[in-house]
């Protein structure tokens, strides 16, 4: 009887199961057709409809989620990532209790179906990329990285697509070869899979270099070639200012876009776009290219991106192109990035001009033009903000929102042009990009110095800024607890006011650079101990191409030509990669050390200026100008700490003979500044002195070691031996104020107060200013 | 850290006060510094008071450049300013007067006024001079008026500095540096040596034209009483501003055109949730029978036409040695398509600790040629397959066709290059030896001693 009463019932749930699937279904298509419609509304009344009848289904919950995201014009992402967190952590719990409670059956992976989080935590990943937040977006894709066999195609190229970028973005090349080689497993579009097209390509790429003509190695089409005549023709070869590039984007306009098919792949709107139509193969040949550019193996990339442009010729050519154009660039052939660029189209699309507008701003920030740059940057900052305000639907306006790169870009600029305030205002609105990126710390500090240097810090220090030790009070009574603040990470910016420029906020954002310097050498260290395949060949790699990226390159040349072995130039081009970046950070490391040295003597602050600048003196491979920094500057902490003979052993280590010093580092020495430009670079000159010029000169730091070791001799009483020292300091730099200080202390004390007061009349940089006070009859 | 205008005003008012009581003028003082100013006043006036009293100390002779009598301060507003600065710090014991030092250096100085020192005694209550109560209610020129030089005796700097120097610092200083300033205030050289400015004749004559070379001493103290600050002339160290931080052109930011990451819609929801169902159904029938060929090809099909279909059939490693030993072609079929997956170690798994039987045989003879399997997965199984064989004793006639089976599957495996016998020599030949009444065994020893 229960048997059969209950078979009955269950007859009858199925059947009313099958009735509300058909209607559900139907109704699921409408809310699709409306959502791909752009009618958010109507699609909204319809999931809810949908969620009345299925009480919580997750996914009707999540596809609620985005419509209304899309409906308030994609203004709340905050709210979106709520929402999507809440569905995923409720698929996931749906997902739990059936495979527990339900016996072996074909039910097991319907259900298991109906609740897979895949599609939330993929859109959830989305968000965070939009938000600019890489390292998170690729830590949430990781696990479905892990996964990704079972799921479809087209969500598992997303995936991969998205996260190499996010890789990208990240210059993080270990994960991004990790999806790479996925990809090229699955699509076969390897590392030279085209060996025939590489070995002619190599031919053409020297001839490239020889003759340094464009046109000659192109492989793109004879359109394309008349195309890049009139740009070049268009191109003033002596002036690149402002106005020329107006002139040759007018120019530009005016030529028919012959052969030259518009950036399609670029106009994709919402739900036309399945990934499927995308050319994959152009796109991971095109990746490729980017991931060269990463591990600035320029040679290879060249090569890489002809095979591109020959895939693309008969399509979509654009990104090819900017690729070809920023390649250029970044081997420092400026004026053929600039005709890259215009070639390629992209400012001729509303949502792609601010890119344009910014990368030419790169190239002549480069080429030493900053004013030019600095209006590129501003016009590229305006385009990125009429994009937001025209296009509230176009959906993904965040994604197109590139401004707060544009804006990190500004503080450079400003920072070049001596505009602390600009650009550490500017520093400041992409902190909420790069707040984990340790070099945005230093520059920020270095704009607190450079506002110091140029008189535009408010003094108001308040004590409690200086006080550097807090203990914090935990629990009462028996248990109380005194804390020490750890020196970690501290969280500046946000939603929180940025303070003013002072030298207690550049000590913190220097801790701040420091502590995440170390942590990311943490993580480096750490991590190839994992990566068991890729460490090992890196670790065999590692010696051939120790010394030089150029070495890099000819060997996997070599290797190649020997027998082909792709992997290898792969992972020469990582271990290479590497490389520059140990190099990178090793540099960044003596800077965050030099600058920590200097602010704390700014600050008063002599026994953690020593221990600064001992710190920076320990380093193996130190740049010559920053053991100089770290001799001088432990050199006067020394003195200031009462410690005359070691500050003098310091100074002394310069010394020629008795009485002379030689030159502390030389010009040159600001040369590994520029560590992989390569050889054939043309325009060299221009980036080199765009970053010495207002740097230290070899003569000044002389002179500051002169006048330095007789102010230490003159502390320590030794007049005569002080004054030969101040009479060369003062040849090497005659208006010096502080050695013409030093060198009237010393006539003081000897007695020509006669002398002193001359040298103060000669020197230019003293005023005399009459006395404020009237007399007062008393 | 200097005194402001009105401040300056008011010191150079109470210095001037010599005909009132000392003390008048000091309680004056108190009550309109307030406490914190009063050290920078204090300061100042020590400085003032120094400007002989310097020229003194100094190893090399500073005093021609001041000229012996000239003393910016009189012998009134000297007296004043010594009480000032001793009772600033009445509660305090002598030696923790920041000034005291300077008090000592004036007291023992052979070429200070007489009745300056003595008052200064008096102020630190030297021995026998114990009168400051009764000097202090005189006034500044009272008391040099009625000061008797004949009898008194001045103490060595020395002893002072045993009574009241042990604490006493020499005074504000921070570091090294600072002790070896030298004061600031430094005499024109240009005003000619020999000019006595004591004589009346460059005095401003009131109501009289200036004439050239005059000036008036209370405005020269006044404006250094305005424009002092602590701290003395140091030598300066060069400090260079570290270089900035080079800008690599990777720095500034080029930007590429992402490929548009974009919100995807979950169109699952609601679907029709019966994909693969008919397979799923089948092969929950194919865990417990062997299917029908048609049966079988139907779900050949399937899995072919949906390459992820294969993930959603509901084969798990559990119900997997099920289907091997009723359908063995659709295990093999299962497991081809599911190589690339994460999860077919453990599929693997199952295989090997599956019981051994000619299916499973199969299915990883099958395996070996249509992918490649792993080198540690195939070892593992014969090895559980060749113990299977010595467990199987009680029934000899099962024994003896395991056997054959395994050696059949080597010999094949090794034909096959699947395998390379050299990892395996040792257990393989025992197990020929063992199993060599089976010609199937001595079949497969002859092969494995030609590929010695």
């Amino acid at each position: 009887m229960d048997s059969i009463s209950s078979d009955a019932a269950r007859d009858g749930s199925i059947c009313d199961e099958a009735i509300v699937l058909s209607v559900t279904s139907a109704l699921a298509k409408d809310a699709l057709s409306y959502f791909q419609s752009g009618k958010f509304h109507e699609c909204i009344d319809i999931l809810i409809q949908l969620n009345h009848k299925k009480r919580n289904d997750p996914k009707v919950l999540h596809n609620i989620a985005i419509a209304e995201y899309f409906k308030n014009a994609c203004s709340n992402s905050k709210k979106l990532l709520e929402d999507l967190n809440t569905v995923k952590k409720q698929s996931e719990e749906f997902a739990k209790e059936p495979l527990e409670a339900v016996n072996p059956g074909s039910n097991v992976s319907v259900s298991k179906h109906q609740f897979d989080s895949t599609i939330t935590t993929l859109n959830i990943a989305v968000t965070w990329f939009h938000l600019h937040q890489y390292a998170k977006c690729l830590s949430i894709l990781d696990p479905l990285f892990l996964n990704i066999e079972p799921l479809d195609e087209t969500i598992a190229l997303q995936i991969c697509f998205l996260m190499l970028d996010s890789a990208l973005a990240c210059h993080d090349a270990v994960k991004f070869l990790e999806v790479f080689g996925h990809l090229d497993k699955s699509f076969g579009v390897g590392f030279g899979t085209h060996e025939e097209i590489g070995s002619t390509m190599q031919l053409s790429s020297n001839q490239v270099s020889k003759t340094s003509s464009l046109l000659s190695s192109s492989a793109a089409s004879d359109a394309l070639k008349s195309d890049l005549a009139a740009a070049e023709s268009g191109l003033c070869e002596e002036g690149l200012e402002y106005d020329n590039v107006l002139a040759e984007i007018e120019a530009e306009k005016r030529m028919k876009p012959v052969g030259h098919i518009p950036a399609n792949n670029l106009l994709k709107t919402i739900g036309e776009r399945s990934i499927l139509t995308v050319d994959v193969k152009l796109e991971l040949q095109l990746y490729k290219v980017r991931f060269l550019l990463l591990t600035r193996n320029v040679k290879l990339a060249k090569r890489e991106v002809k095979h591109a442009m020959n895939i693309a010729q008969k399509r979509d050519s654009s990104m090819a192109l900017l690729l070809k154009s920023q390649l250029e660039y970044a081997h420092g052939n400026h004026r053929k990035a600039i005709k890259l660029l215009l070639v390629s189209g992209i400012q001729k699309e509303l949502r792609t001009s601010g890119i344009f507008n910014n990368n030419l701003g790169c190239i002549y920030y480069q080429l030493g033009k900053y004013q030019a740059a600095s209006v590129l940057f501003s016009k590229a900052l305006r385009n990125c903000s009429s994009l937001r305000k025209d296009n509230p639907v176009k959906l993904f306006s965040l994604s197109q929102d590139k401004s707060l790169l544009i804006t990190y870009n500004c503080g450079v600029l400003y920072l070049a042009c001596g505009k602390p305030l600009l650009a550490a205002q500017c520093f400041q609105k992409a902190s909420l990009v790069f707040c984990r990126q340790p070099l945005l710390w230093l520059r920020i500090a270095e704009c607190c110095i450079l506002a110091l240097q140029k008189g535009l810090l408010e003094e108001g220090n308040t004590s409690s800024d200086r006080s550097e030790i807090r203990v914090h009070v935990i629990g009462k009574g028996k248990w109380r607890q005194l804390m020490m603040e750890e020196n970690g990470f501290v969280e500046l910016g946000g939603s929180a006011q940025w303070p003013k420029l002072s030298l207690p906020l550049a000590r913190v954002c220097l801790s701040n650079s420091m502590y995440l310097l170390n942590v990311s050498l943490m993580n480096d260290y750490s991590k190839s101990d994992l990566e068991s395949p890729l460490s090992v060949m890196i670790n065999e790699t590692k010696e051939a191409s120790w010394s030089d990226h150029g070495d890099a390159d000819t060997n996997s040349e070599l290797k190649e030509a020997k027998g082909g072995m792709n992997q290898d130039i792969i992972q020469n081009s990582l271990s290479a990669y590497k490389d520059i970046r140990r190099r990178e950070n090793h540099l960044l490391k003596q800077a965050l050390l030099a600058n920590m040295a200097y602010v704390e003597l700014e600050l008063e602050n002599p026994i953690k200026a020593l221990s600064a600048a001992n710190s920076l003196l320990q380093l193996p491979d130190c740049s010559k100008i920053y053991v100089f920094l770290g001799h001088i500057y432990a050199a006067e902490a020394l003195c200031l700490l009462n410690r005359p003979g070691e500050a003098g052993a310091h100074l002394s280590a310069y010394l020629l003979g008795q009485e002379d010093f030689k030159l502390p580092f030389a010009q040159e020495d600001f040369d590994p500044w520029r560590m992989n430009m390569s050889s054939d670079c043309e325009e060299t000159s221009d980036c080199s002195t765009g970053n010495a010029r207002d740097s230290l000169k070899p003569e000044e730091a002389r002179g500051a070691l002169f006048a330095n070791l007789a102010a230490l001799f003159a502390t320590q009483g030794h007049y005569d031996q002080a004054r030969p020292f101040i009479q060369h300091a003062l040849a090497l730099l005659p208006s010096n104020v502080q050695a013409t200080i030093t060198a009237v202390y010393i006539d003081l004390m000897v007695g020509r107060s006669q002398d002193a007061v001359a040298r103060l009349k000669q020197c230019t940089r003293v005023s005399f200013v009459p006395g404020r006070l009237e007399v007062r009859a008393s | 850290m200097n005194m402001n205008m009105e401040e300056t005003a008011t010191v150079w008012s109470l210095l001037k006060s010599d005909l009132r009581p000392i003390e008048d003028v000091v309680a004056e003082f108190n009550s309109k510094f307030p406490r914190d100013r009063r050290f920078t006043a204090c300061n100042s006036l020590s400085l003032l008071l120094q400007a002989r009293a310097l020229a003194s100390l100094l190893p090399l002779n500073f005093l021609p450049l001041l000229g012996p009598d000239l003393m910016l301060l009189r012998s009134t507003d000297r007296i004043i300013a010594f009480a000032i600065m001793y009772q600033c710090y009445p509660s305090e014991k002598p030696s923790v007067n920041p000034f005291v030092s300077d008090m000592m250096n004036a007291a023992c100085n052979e070429q200070v006024e007489k009745h300056e020192r003595a008052f200064i005694l008096h102020l630190l209550q030297w021995n026998s001079y114990n009168k400051s109560k009764e000097i202090l209610k005189l006034s500044a020129v009272d008391y040099i008026k009625s000061f008797d030089p004949s009898t008194h005796d001045f103490p060595e700097l020395g002893e002072l500095q045993r009574e009241y120097g042990d604490k006493a610092g020499s005074g504000p200083s921070s570091h090294i540096a600072a002790d070896y300033a030298v004061k600031k205030l430094l005499h024109d050289p240009d005003v000619p040596r020999g000019c006595d400015p004591n004589s009346p004749e460059f005095d401003v004559q009131p109501g009289g034209n200036p004439k050239i070379g005059c000036g008036d001493r209370d405005e020269a103290v006044t404006g250094i009483l305005g424009s002092l600050t602590t701290g003395g002339l140091a030598p300066r160290w060069i400090r260079p501003c570290p270089p900035r931080y080079p800008v690599h052109q990777s720095e500034l930011l080029w930007i590429d055109p992402d490929n548009k990451h974009e919100l995807i819609w979950d169109d699952k929801m609601c679907a029709d949730t019966s994909r693969g169902a008919t397979v799923r159904d089948l092969l929950v029938k194919g865990l417990k029978v062997t299917l029908s060929p048609s049966e079988q090809e139907d779900i050949t099909t399937a899995l072919a036409n949906d390459a992820k279909l294969v993930y959603h059939c509901g084969i798990t490693p559990r119900k997997l040695p099920q289907l091997v030993e009723h359908n063995p072609q659709i295990a093999v079929e299962i497991l081809t398509k599911l190589i690339n997956s994460p999860e077919i170690v453990d599929y693997f798994t199952a295989l090997v600790s599956m019981d051994m039987s000619l299916h499973s045989m199969e299915v990883v003879n099958r395996l070996t040629t249509a992918v490649e399997l792993p080198k540690e997965f195939i070892r593992m199984y014969i090895t559980n397959c060749i113990s299977s064989c010595e467990n199987a004793k009680q029934d000899k006639y099962m024994q003896n066709r395991l056997v054959r089976l395994v050696c059949v599957f080597l010999q094949s495996l090794i034909r096959n290059n699947i395998i390379d016998v050299k990892d395996l020599f040792i257990e393989v030949q025992a197990f020929c030896i063992d199993f060599s009444r089976i010609r199937e065994a001595a079949g497969l020893f002859r092969l494995l001693k030609t590929l010695e």
